[in-house]
């Protein structure tokens, strides 16, 4: 049901996310929105932390948390927008 | 481009949370018409790619970073009303499970990504992909994340928080992901170009006459 090669570049992407992120950890650079917001001086408010905050797993390493985030996201998303296009298409 | 809690005010996020409530209930209904129960499964995994593609940040030289938002591959693959659903999902796991983008401005985002890049890159793709599969979708990229970001400085721009300052933030928004949009652009046509020549039989049919 699920293309093999769909697999492949899902497993490709959620590999290469840890290095992503140790790349943006590295150099710290952010994105053109919190670049205007600093500017501007407006502030985020957390007023939900969620589970996995910011793409890591609470008391895990970098490279692991956002491993399993890219895990659990990917799976999480797949089920939701298959479950309601399923349920759509009835 | 996700917005987090504290940049909207909360009239202006409750309005996009109206407007979003209404495009994705239409897109329920009509994407009964072209959701096969065969389709129901790409839905998925084109929700699924986009979630880990935009995962991946970019640093840009001079202090920028940017990920690809994906919204006007899933209009084009899916159909604008499947595309929206496939990015809605995106948008709230990315908010519910891992906070990325507000609680409050989740409205927006789905507003922004996921109906405004979706909508304008099915149709700016649509009315240029007889000439070029290639170069109607790098177009629908390009157009579907710079809108979105247009979108996103007019929110916060309207905001208090941001000073009433819609003059500065459009412009900076539209400018910057312009220019990181040019990827986005290419990824878009990379893909879909791929898909039209290796499975045609995913991808809409070209519109006829």
């Amino acid at each position: 049901m699920f293309s093999k090669k769909f697999w492949i570049v899902l497993g490709v992407l959620i590999i290469l996310s840890p290095l992503f992120a140790y790349a943006a950890d590295l150099v710290g650079y952010s994105e053109p929105l919190e670049n205007i917001a600093e500017k501007l001086g407006a502030e985020e408010k957390t007023l939900y932390e969620g589970i996995l905050p910011d793409y890591s797993v609470p008391g895990l390493d970098m490279t692991s948390g956002t491993l399993i985030s890219a895990v659990v996201g990917a799976l999480i998303t797949m089920g939701v927008a298959f479950g309601v296009a399923k349920v759509i298409s009835r | 481009m996700h917005i987090p809690d504290g940049f909207l005010d909360l009239d202006i996020a409750f309005a996009f949370y109206i407007l979003s409530g209404i495009v994705l209930a239409i897109s329920i209904i009509k994407a009964k018409n072209d959701l096969s129960d065969r389709k129901a499964p790409l839905v998925g995994m084109i929700a699924a790619s986009i979630f880990a593609a935009q995962m991946l940040n970019w640093p840009i030289p001079g202090g920028t970073s940017a990920h690809f938002v994906g919204g006007a591959l899933a209009g084009i693959i899916l159909g604008p009303f499947a595309g929206c659903i496939a990015m809605a999902s995106v948008l709230v796991i990315q908010a519910l499970v891992f906070a990325d983008g507000g609680i409050t401005a989740l409205g927006a985002n789905i507003w922004n990504m996921g109906i405004v890049s979706v909508f304008v890159g099915y149709y700016a793709f649509k009315l240029l992909e007889r000439r070029s599969v290639f170069v109607a979708s790098a177009i629908a990229g390009w157009l579907g994340i710079t809108l979105a970001a247009i979108f996103a400085g007019i929110e916060i721009g309207l905001s208090s928080s941001f000073d009433y300052s819609i003059a500065v933030t459009v412009p900076v928004m539209g400018i910057w992901h312009g220019l990181l949009g040019i990827v986005e652009g290419f990824v878009t046509a990379g893909v879909v170009s791929y898909i039209a020549t290796s499975r045609p039989d995913i991808l809409e049919k070209p519109a006829t006459g």
